[in-house]
């Protein structure tokens, strides 16, 4: 059965070797099967396409049910053999699980690729249409396109033979250089600007919202204090050298129960831990239950509409 | 004509209560602008987590292979970046060689191997051996699929990542990373002495859910995943835990100082180990965390001041209310 992955060694129908002109024009055909069955599965009607859609959803969740509960080949060796149909279902469950997890991550890929297609048609639309944000479109249209360019290019050369030598930046070529100033200059110092803005937000929201209006409230404020406090280094040094002045030399002391340090210990051990434990748990058993509607189809919106 | 009213002015209480959004954010910029134009050095003491984590990395044996899931961009620079710089320096002075993969976001791999190309380049400049592709350390690259990749790598390392491949040296082609002398000898994911994560996201859960009990596991998280992530430590379902920019901090600081060292005298002692672990005293241990903290000290007070002003507005007006 795993024969039929293209993982698998010795090369099945479904492989070829590396970079292969082969492997391109497999992976081409394969590519236009899949979007001629998924445009297929669209045009056809909700009565046809239900079934289709359950049937595949409950055998891709039956496999990780399955490698879930079976039994596992215990200190398994290279070279073993199964002893019986139990140990055979547990082996071949083994084995196809590198295999599955490389299709799931297939799968998720093309996760990625409808995001970009989603960008590509909502601003296409716009630059064509001349709408009145068509240049901020332009120029995130133009993002993509550059960013592909410059990366695949960097990549292609990275993978050659002469490769090695670009670890020094005074070898660097043209295609590298822009492709360090769009990766590394632009986009990831936008991305870390995006993510500061969020601390004027904290600051605002902090002000004018965290006021000690309840009981809850003051609790709650007096824990973010303390943990607050417990991240800085001075505060907690100073307040912390208090108690050691006062309990001398003894070692541990009662009054080290004091210490900013350990009271913060104290409320992330016994306070915190716990509770995000019991969200933890209670999400835990949410997404079971949201799992197994999934998986038997019985959330019924993901397909019908 | 009706004469325009003119409203009452704010008594006291409730300008304290009504500061201007401008106001605070200029005071935050003034605030976390300050450590740029001095150098600042706080006190610091690390954490028990930290503790164990600089212990766990200091303890592996030298030219062994560990696998790191690097999962941050530049968005959490502040903390990851400080932690990533920290750890590297260390794996590097202890020739420890790592292989990386990603699975939370596709600029993870290019934003961890710059980082790696820098620190190596510190080395070069000092004079010191740099980390070489290929020969020290490999890039696994980026999975989109968390849960499946791990699973796969808990089941079999070598058929999650086959066909990855690597260029060894100039003038040679692309070649298996499983002939590279960094995973030549790896079998299973348990023929490694740790698998760290360094993440910004949820994905140190699914390297628990999946991979405990194959290989002792530990992390590095920003400050906000910090208290999610401390339930599998203090479950000890992982090794060590650095958390935020306090926790690059904590490395930088055992780096200069050691744990239990000197022992008579001991700058950081670790409650659970009385074993010396002596760190890199006098080398280039200060990084993004001593360079970052004092930011956070004053990003934090501005914070609390702002909440402690707000709420004193507040309670004077009720009072006046009141009355």
């Amino acid at each position: 059965m795993n024969g039929f992955f293209a993982q698998v060694i010795p090369p099945s129908p479904f492989n070829a070797p590396n970079g292969s002109a082969e492997l391109w024009t497999r992976l081409v055909i394969a590519l236009l099967l899949g979007v001629a069955a998924v445009v297929a599965l669209m045009k056809a009607p909700v009565s046809v396409r239900k079934p289709v859609v359950a049937v595949s959803t409950f055998c891709a969740g039956l496999y990780w049910v399955v490698f879930f509960l079976w039994p596992r080949p215990v200190n398994r060796l290279p070279g073993d053999m199964p002893s019986g149909l139990v140990d055979g279902v547990g082996f071949w469950l083994e084995d196809a699980n590198p295999i599955v997890g490389n299709l799931s991550n297939v799968l998720s890929a093309f996760l990625l690729g409808l995001g970009i297609y989603s960008l590509l048609r909502i601003h296409g639309m716009r630059v064509i249409k001349g709408h009145k944000d068509a240049f901020f479109s332009a120029v995130l249209l133009l993002g993509i396109l550059a960013m592909g360019v410059f990366g695949y290019w960097d990549w292609l050369d990275k993978m050659s033979p002469t490769g090695p030598s670009l670890a020094l930046e005074a070898n660097w070529a043209f295609q590298n250089r822009v492709r360090d100033f769009l990766f590394d200059g632009l986009l990831q110092e936008m991305d870390a600007g995006m993510f500061s803005l969020i601390a004027f937000y904290i600051l605002s929201a902090a002000y004018r919202a965290f006021r000690i209006r309840s009981i809850e409230a003051t609790l709650l404020l007096a824990t973010a204090f303390i943990v607050m406090l417990s991240f800085m280094g001075l505060v907690t040094g100073l307040l912390d050298g208090v108690i050691d002045g006062i309990k001398g030399t003894a070692d541990p002391g009662f009054l080290d129960n004091f210490k900013l340090t350990e009271i913060a210990k104290w409320l992330r051990a016994t306070v915190e831990t716990p509770s995000l434990r019991g969200i933890d748990f209670g999400i835990g058993i949410g997404a079971l239950a949201m799992g197994l509607r999934l998986w038997l189809s019985l959330e019924k919106t993901a397909v019908s509409s | 004509m009706e004469t325009p009213v003119t409203p009452p002015a704010m008594g006291f209480a409730e300008k304290l209560m009504s500061v201007k959004r401008h106001t605070l954010y200029l005071l935050l910029i003034v605030a976390t602008s300050v450590p740029t134009f001095f150098s600042i050095t706080l006190p610091n003491k690390p954490d028990q987590p930290s503790i164990d984590f600089f212990t766990t990395v200091m303890a592996l044996p030298e030219g062994s292979t560990i696998l790191i899931e690097t999962d941050w961009t530049k968005s959490t620079r502040g903390d990851s970046m400080g932690q990533m710089q920290a750890l590297l320096r260390i794996l590097m002075r202890h020739n420890i060689k790592f292989a990386i993969y990603s699975t939370a976001d596709p600029a993870a791999p290019q934003v961890a191997r710059d980082t790696i190309g820098r620190v190596s380049e510190e080395r070069r400049a000092k004079g010191e051996r740099p980390y070489v592709r290929w020969e020290d350390w490999v890039d696994l690259g980026y999975f989109p699929n968390s849960e499946a990749t791990n699973n796969a790598i808990a089941t079999n390392i070598r058929k999650a990542f086959a066909g990855k491949t690597e260029v060894p040296g100039v003038g040679q082609p692309a070649t298996d990373v499983f002939r590279s002398p960094v995973l030549s000898h790896i079998q299973k994911v348990g023929d490694m002495p740790l698998l760290l994560v360094v993440t910004a996201s949820k994905t140190f859960d699914i390297i628990v859910e999946r991979l405990y009990g194959k290989v002792p596991l530990a992390a590095m998280v920003t400050g906000v995943m910090g208290p999610e992530s401390t339930v599998y430590y203090a479950s000890g379902q992982m090794v060590g835990l650095c958390v935020g920019l306090k926790g690059a901090l904590d490395i930088e600081r055992m780096m200069e100082s050691g744990v239990n060292n000197p022992p008579d005298k001991p700058v950081v002692v670790n409650k659970k180990n009385p074993e010396v672990v002596p760190g890199f005293p006098g080398d280039d241990n200060e990084g993004n965390g001593k360079a970052y903290y004092p930011t956070l000290h004053l990003a934090l007070t501005l914070m609390i001041l702002a909440v402690i002003i707000g709420n004193i507005g507040m309670v004077l007006t009720r009072k006046g209310a009141k009355s």
